[in-house]
């Protein structure tokens, strides 16, 4: 006994460093994100309040590029609305005279918005950090989008904060298509470049062409249908010969994000609890 | 005694708000991460105890883990980084007696000690963590690369560091 605990004494250091190793293994090594605790990430508390008070000196870096799209954006809305505005004239004019009282139109989605206040792009793993939490209505697995296209799903929310993977990281794969026909196919980042990712497991009988544009498929349930992700380049060479894969252009630019929208559909819940009873 | 300690959470609290706030942004020409933090660890008094070391270490790299969303990576690099620490320091410094002040600098150790301990520890740390970082995507031309650059970037941040640290001391007396 007493040798024994000479030796532990003795070489106390050795079991000391084995302890720590083995601990920062264990973080290291455990896969599922959605076990990790809120207080190890950069959504907790103090992290939170840090990246928010740098936010508030850095976030009007980027303040005209992000101008320039919503202007952008703000012009082919208003397009838009001019050209529904129009038909819906011409179809009350159409059904004046029917006294069938119009169903009001359930709204689907909404969006919550909120500031990026930490962000990467260099890394293997990126994740984003919010100023938006569960007091808000933020709840994990909602998807993130902005005026250009997606940019990931909440992971980890506290009550004043959320992390949000982005979609430059291999644990996250979005379901999506070529726009104009309803081929599935699912998009993930390879590492290389912050500005392209592929879209992989499109089947061989795809049409596409360089510069088609790739949009969400909206069977998540996470995303509503046809919100932009990317645009196509190219085809890239893969091992896997039964399908295509395409390496195409990110619409988001992750480099400068500053507002973002957390899509909220009102489905989520009804949708989730009929896959879960699918499982039992 | 208690400005000693009180001066290394200072250090601690300012390398970490660095490396949060700034250095983590930074991703020069695609490869070069400055790691910056570690200079606690190079910085702690020669006669520190393994113990110490290694608790302080893997503290120090467990808080930039929470801040930069990498669980356990730089934790893990930190604790062995603190404890080869003494031992890289003894590899170019035989005799830690005939020095004048325990903290580690430019001007206690002599510049061409101070300059391999630094560069020896840094290399050590920038090639673990890229290697354990490259487990997600693996390219090894890329790996060589970003811990040459990374390396580099962060013993020039490090030295201007210790300069800016000693200019002031000296300045005080």
């Amino acid at each position: 006994m007493r040798t024994l605990l000479n030796f532990l004494v003795k070489h106390r250091a050795w079991f000391l460093f084995i302890f720590y190793a083995v601990i920062s293994l264990g973080l290291l090594f455990k896969n599922n994100p959605y076990q990790r605790h809120v207080y190890l990430t950069s959504a907790s508390h103090v992290t939170g309040s840090v990246y928010k008070l740098s936010n508030s000196v850095t976030g009007y870096f980027n303040l005209r590029a992000i101008n320039d799209d919503l202007q952008r954006q703000n012009a082919e809305l208003s397009s838009e609305l001019l050209a529904l505005r129009d038909q819906v004239d011409k179809l009350t004019l159409k059904v004046y005279g029917d006294s069938v009282p119009a169903i009001e139109p359930v709204r689907k989605y909404d969006f919550i918005l909120a500031k990026v206040i930490n962000n990467s792009i260099s890394r293997p793993h990126n994740y984003i950090t919010i100023d938006k939490g569960s007091l808000d209505g933020v709840r994990p697995e909602m998807g993130v989008i902005d005026q250009n296209g997606v940019i990931g799903v909440v992971e980890i929310v506290n009550d004043r904060f959320a992390r949000i993977i982005s979609l430059l990281n291999p644990d996250f794969r979005l379901s999506c298509k070529v726009k104009g026909n309803d081929i599935i196919g699912s998009l993930v980042w390879d590492g290389k470049d912050s500005r392209t990712a592929l879209v992989e497991e499109l089947p061989k009988h795809t049409v596409f062409a360089p510069g088609d544009t790739i949009v969400t498929s909206g069977f998540s349930a996470m995303f509503p249908p046809d919100i932009p992700v990317a645009t196509v380049i190219e085809r890239a060479t893969t091992n896997d010969d039964n399908f295509y894969t395409l390496r195409v252009r990110l619409l988001t630019e992750f480099a400068q994000l500053s507002t973002v929208r957390i899509v909220v559909n009102s489905d989520l819940n009804d949708i989730k609890e009929i896959e879960a009873n699918m499982k039992q | 005694m208690a400005k000693t300690v009180f001066s290394y959470i200072l250090l601690f609290v300012v390398l970490v708000a660095a490396q949060a706030v700034v250095f983590n942004q930074i991703c020069l020409f695609g490869v070069a991460v400055p790691l910056v933090f570690i200079f606690f660890i190079l910085r702690l008094p020669v006669n520190t105890g393994p113990n110490t070391l290694l608790t302080l270490g893997f503290i120090l790299g467990l808080t930039v883990d929470v801040f930069s969303d990498t669980p356990g990576m730089n934790a893990l690099c930190c604790t062995v980084l603190a404890g080869l620490r003494n031992p890289i320091l003894h590899l170019y410094l035989p005799r830690e007696d005939n020095i004048s002040n325990p903290i580690p600098s430019m001007k206690s150790l002599t510049g061409s000690v101070y300059l391999k301990y630094v560069i020896t520890a840094i290399t050590l740390y920038c090639a673990l963590y890229f290697i354990l970082e490259s487990f997600t995507f693996f390219a090894l031309r890329m790996l060589i690369l970003r811990i040459a650059a990374s390396t580099l970037l962060t013993f020039i941040i490090i030295i201007c560091i210790d300069s800016l640290t000693s200019l002031k001391s000296e300045k005080r007396l």
